[in-house]
């Protein structure tokens, strides 16, 4: 058993929880338009557990937030927090995403 | 109207809620379908997680002669309050829970779920898993069956157990798109941790159980943490009001980072290693903010009917979960028998779940999740009573004031004092 002091990164954490990724289906999708147009909180950003939504400076970004799917939680926070309508949120297809074996 | 239908009832989502009414209408010999979008029941599941023995003993009669299905009972509860390298524990020690069917028992819900399904299963009921339900089928304005892909399920009855996350609900028109407000995120962490170190840690005897609950030092967001012994492992989180947690511009993994940090936290988790990260959204609208119970052809269940309470001392979900449930498939018997499954006859679950203990809980503490949400309660009430402890325990050479006389001085100092009283006021009202 590991004893390291050092705290898990959050990619880390990550990693330890089992997902089996949809390559042909992001189950969440955001309208960059619309973040660029109304959004100026950015809650997503900060609600997120797993760290998918992430601001963006590159100048080819369609708007201020990118999003991937890849280490979702399915916790629904973004779906919820979101004021402006931005996140389509859908579950991943059965038998993908995430699967808990010790929560 | 003429139906040909696949099952009596189509119950979206494997979970305790779901679960329960499935194993109650599969005992009255109900032709009963679960659609769980999981690979297993259980797999997106995320909570504490503790149940009431007694209520598990109704649905599984000696549960506890199974050991796959709970960890340990509980007979140690802690309160923690937290501030700046300091904090106050209450420590309720009550050994005489050690009796079947056990007050409170902890579960790993993977294990639990699973277990309880199986146990659905050997009734009769048909477990479908990773089965996503997108959408309700409608003839009219009566909800008719389940479409999972190109799928279409008939069933009389739809039961909604989809939990938290009330896609279905509002589908079925019975509740608009919730508010971040009546919404708090919970993040989990697994930790592997020996048998005996678990024991010894927190004086346990074979097989006995602690759980603490944990408040301040969240950045002054409203919410808590978390920490339940199972077997060999314990599982710990933090609980973040959605609304301030923005607000602040605070990100959470990092709040929930910051908060292992305090000495407290950390001598919790010493020399356990992480096993899993999970996280989930928690309904804490309470009692005002439920969607409607039922309508045609449908009625809703656990979460997704927005049965959490939060009440401090009190936090339930699946205790309400499984009564909800159990209450849903007993209105479902009855309702089948009328051949008529529109609203004139649903609402016969919404009759029989205001005699449970469950809504009658959510009833009694309506006023709880709003008191809970004082950021007082947060910052200002664990700074107060660690600071006050610590100016009553300081030996500095001085002569003692009377305690009494201490105290009253030392919170007139703190300030705040009309906002004290009205936490009081609100604290009396509401708990």
């Amino acid at each position: 058993m590991s004893k390291s002091n050092k705290p898990k990164t959050l990619e880390e954490k990550l990693d330890l929880t089992k997902i089996t990724t949809d390559q042909n289906y992001a189950h969440i999708e955001i309208n960059p338009e619309i973040c660029k147009a109304k959004c100026t909180t950015y809650d997503c950003v900060y609600g997120c557990p797993a760290d998918c939504y992430k601001f963006t400076e590159e100048e080819e970004a369609e708007g201020p937030v990118v999003f991937d799917y890849v280490a979702c939680l399915e916790c629904a926070t973004c779906r919820i927090i979101c004021p402006h309508g931005s996140v389509d949120w859908k579950y991943p297809k059965g038998g993908f995403g995430v699967e808990f074996k010790h929560s | 109207m003429s139906e040909e239908f696949d099952f009596d009832v189509a119950i979206v989502g494997a979970g305790p809620a779901g679960i329960s009414a499935a194993l109650t209408l599969a005992k009255a010999g109900i032709e009963t379908v679960v659609l769980e979008r999981g690979q297993y029941s259980g797999a997106k599941n995320v909570s504490g997680a503790a149940l009431y023995g007694p209520i598990l003993n109704e649905l599984v009669p000696n549960y506890w002669e199974d050991e796959n299905s709970f960890e340990r009972y509980l007979t140690t509860k802690k309160i923690t309050l937290l501030s700046e390298s300091k904090s106050v524990t209450i420590d309720a020690d009550l050994r005489n829970f050690n009796q079947v069917p056990y007050n409170g028992v902890t579960v790993i819900r993977p294990k639990f779920d699973r277990w309880l399904a199986d146990k659905a299963e050997e009734a009769g009921a048909m477990i479908l898993p990773d089965t996503m339900v997108e959408d309700l089928v409608w003839n009219d304005k009566q909800i008719v069956g389940v479409k999972s892909g190109e799928e279409v399920l008939k069933a009389k009855l739809v039961i909604i157990a989809e939990g938290a996350n009330t896609m279905l609900v509002e589908k079925a028109k019975l509740a608009k798109k919730p508010k971040p407000r009546h919404f708090a995120l919970g993040m989990k962490e697994t930790y592997k941790l020996p048998k005996k170190k678990i024991e010894e840690r927190f004086h346990l005897d074979d097989n006995e159980g602690m759980n603490n609950e944990i408040l301040g030092y969240s950045k002054g967001i409203p919410g808590g943490g978390f920490y339940y012994t199972n077997q060999e492992t314990v599982s710990f989180g933090l609980i973040l009001n959605m609304d301030v947690l923005t607000k602040k511009k605070l990100k959470a993994p990092e709040v929930f980072e910051e908060f292992k940090e305090h000495s407290y936290v950390k001598k919790l988790l010493k020399d356990a290693e992480m096993i899993e990260y999970s996280a989930h959204i928690i309904p804490e609208g309470g009692f005002k903010h439920m969607p409607k119970l039922y309508g045609n052809g449908v009625l809703v269940v656990g979460d997704a009917a927005g049965m959490v309470l939060n009440a401090g001392l009190y936090i339930e979900g699946i205790n309400f979960a499984l009564e909800s449930g159990k209450v849903a498939g007993e209105a479902a018997i009855e309702i089948l028998q009328t051949n008529d499954y529109t609203k004139k006859q649903t609402k016969l679950y919404k009759k029989k779940l205001k005699e449970s203990f469950a809504y009658k809980d959510l009833k009694t503490f309506k006023r709880a999740s709003h008191f809970l949400e004082n950021k007082m309660m947060f910052t200002y009430v664990p700074d107060l009573l660690t600071g006050l402890f610590e100016k009553l325990l300081r030996n500095n050479g001085y002569p003692r004031k009377r305690i009494v006389t201490s105290a009253i001085g030392y919170v007139f100092k703190k300030g705040k004092l009309f906002g004290l009283i009205k936490l009081l006021i609100g604290a009396v009202r509401s708990l």
